[in-house]
């Protein structure tokens, strides 16, 4: 599929099979993500994204097939092991609404770690620095914070154990364009600077191509994972026209400027 | 659930060589809180203040975090490795100030300013009852006045919903209070030969408090909550908004059909409770006192008369009027979330509940000074 890779995927699923009732929404999907990478999953509505990242992420048992992170089956690995492993972002963010940010950053901190609080407190400001947060939302409720912030501290608190994979689950969605942009500057610096894997559920086009490095495009329940470029020349009648329509092309060239932008050379 | 998994869990050494130090393995946030102490000791002991890094395997930002600080702290870092270059600069280039702390209230200043805001909220409670039922009640007579804008099919769906539905779960707890009462007047009337009189006991608190008072908060519990829930929720997702913006009432939509169909149905489930109750009492004295349906009825009669009845009826439509106005008010005050409807539902059961025992109490001293 891709150009030969010498590295062990850190995830891998093989032969994912889910069902609703009569509805197939998964049909042996295979699927891997390399260590260090950004893959993101795409998909028209109704595609099973969400639920693909969710049995992955072994939050959603499979009708069939397997997944394993480290080469260790998802359901197998103890709740403290996972922490470490797995982070996700979710859709709404998903923050207790009864902590305030930084209590909500430090829980995963205090159930699974000895450090005494001042410590929890200081890498609790460190992941809001991280994510573009100031100091003082710290001890904001989740109520209080809008949208573009929400996804921010739901990323601080998906950071909080500097977990190997994290996933993203339409990490843009609800967001305006540039605090979506500054959503996929966040994620592409996490990538770089704490070397975390990311599996991004998305439908932005944008966010694909601007961040993605790999693209799994969920259609006619199965699944397509090349490289962006390649995919663009796909003969896959959804994908041509999810990648070569109107927003598809002005996504493609936004992305192109937004990447000359943040690394200078393109 | 949870097996033991089979990912290792990390190590951190610390490595002392004469006046060198080195940290091997993971330096991550499990092994930190180790990692901080050991280093600690290691470092007062010596003099020159260097760490080599040359062995550590994975770093995270914890880590780095750390190491931040012991190179505050003067601490020379050493041999750092190139993978983890990225990581400590960008963590040591972080402008990091320290949470901040909500100020903290003395205790007893805590309990005046929450003595304060409860007045406070009571205060503006009441006053939004009142409010409230002013509008459902104009809502109501406008609805009865113009009764094509009546929403007939609305009306009946909430008498099947708050009546028929609620009926097995009435006449049980119904027969239940009755049967509760008759083992007490058995057993407290007995020691003085009046055990007879069990049943006048049983006829007149089923037909002048239990049957109602039952009743109400079953109905307040299980409709009221509903009501607010219900509506809450259409508040929160913006429906109540959609109803306003198309030219629609939400008081004459939502808020009228409930009123109306509890002051229909209370009354008639009050009734219900009131002949389960009679019969939960029979069912207990021909058990107990081996007295016959018909000799049973005879005794009610005697007992009892119409006063008796009317007293409990005659506060049903009270209690629904004010179960169905806390129950669509507290829906109506939901604000934005989803998490706002559970503690609307709650205080609105809390509050009919309170409200029905308190009318209740102020209905006895009446109908007392009344004579009935």
């Amino acid at each position: 599929m891709t150009a030969a890779v010498p590295r062990q995927p850190i995830l891998s699923a093989r032969g994912i099979v889910n069902r609703f009732g009569r509805q197939e929404l998964h049909d042996g999907i295979d699927l891997e993500v390399l260590p260090g990478e950004i893959l993101g999953i795409a998909g028209g509505s109704g595609s099973g994204k969400s639920v693909l990242l969710k049995t992955l992420a072994g939050l959603h048992r499979p009708n069939g097939g397997e997944v394993r992170i480290q080469g260790t089956p998802v359901e197998r690995i103890d709740n403290a092991a996972k922490a470490v492993l797995l982070g996700v972002l979710f859709q709404q963010g998903a923050l207790f609404s009864s902590l305030s940010v930084a209590q909500n950053i430090m829980l995963p901190m205090r159930h699974h770690t000895r450090l005494p609080v001042p410590q929890q407190e200081r890498i609790a400001a460190m992941k809001l620095e991280l994510t573009g947060l100031p100091a003082e939302s710290g001890i904001k409720f989740p109520f209080q914070l809008s949208g573009g912030m929400v996804k921010r501290a739901a990323f601080a608190r998906a950071l909080a154990l500097d977990p190997r994979i994290l996933f993203l689950d339409e990490p843009t969605s609800d967001l305006d364009p540039l605090t979506a942009s500054g959503i996929d500057a966040l994620i592409l610096q996490l990538n770089r600077s704490l070397g975390i894997t990311i599996v991004i559920v998305t439908h932005d086009l944008t966010t694909l191509f601007t961040v993605c490095r790999r693209v799994a495009v969920l259609a006619d329940r199965n699944i397509t994972v090349d490289r962006m470029d390649r995919l663009m020349k796909s003969g896959h009648p959804w994908i041509h026209e999810f990648l070569h329509g109107p927003r598809g092309k002005a996504a493609r060239l936004g992305a192109l400027s937004a990447r000359r932008q943040s690394h200078g050379t393109g | 659930m949870s097996r033991a998994s089979t990912v290792p869990s990390p190590t951190l050494d610390v490595l002392a060589d004469g006046e060198r130090l080195a940290l091997a393995g993971a330096l991550d946030i499990r092994t930190l809180a180790a990692a901080e102490n050991h280093l600690k000791q290691q470092l007062r002991q010596r003099k020159s203040r260097s760490l080599d890094l040359r062995s550590l395997s994975s770093l995270d930002s914890p880590g780095a975090l750390f190491l931040r600080a012991l190179r505050e702290q003067g601490v020379k870092l050493t041999g750092v490795r190139e993978e983890h270059k990225a990581l400590l600069d960008l963590v040591c280039g972080l402008d990091l100030k320290p949470l901040p702390k909500a100020p903290p209230v003395a205790r007893w200043r805590e309990v005046v300013i929450g003595l304060g805001k409860g007045a406070d909220t009571a205060w503006h409670d009441t006053l939004d009852v009142i409010a409230f039922i002013g509008q459902a009640a104009s809502a109501t007579l406008h609805a009865l006045a113009r009764p094509q804008d009546l929403k007939l099919a609305s009306v009946s769906r909430q008498v099947a919903d708050t009546g028929i539905n609620a009926l097995p779960i009435i006449g049980l707890m119904a027969v239940m209070i009755s049967v509760v009462i008759a083992y007490q007047g058995v057993a407290q009337l007995r020691p003085y030969g009046a055990e007879d009189l069990t049943v006048d006991l049983v006829a007149v608190s089923v037909l002048r408090e239990m049957g109602v008072l039952i009743t109400a908060i079953l109905v307040a519990g299980r409709s009221g909550s509903a009501f607010t829930a219900e509506i809450g929720v259409m508040k929160a997702r913006d429906e109540i908004d959609a109803l306003k913006v198309m030219g629609m009432d939400p008081m004459q939509m939502l808020v009228v059909p409930r009123l109306l169909g509890l002051l229909i149905t209370l009354p008639l489930l009050t009734f219900f409770s009131d002949v389960m109750g009679l019969l939960g009492g029979a069912l207990t004295t021909q058990a107990l006192l081996h007295i016959s349906p018909v000799q049973y009825l005879d005794r009610v009669q005697h007992a009892v008369d119409a006063s008796d009845l009317f007293v409990g009826l005659v506060k049903a439509p009270v209690f629904a009027f004010f179960i169905a106005i806390v129950g669509c008010m507290h829906g109506l005050r939901v604000r934005g979330s989803a998490g706002s409807v559970g503690h609307e539902t709650t205080r609105a059961v809390v509050k009919t509940v309170f409200l029905v025992i308190v009318l209740d109490a102020l209905f006895s001293i009446l109908f007392e000074e009344m004579g009935l």
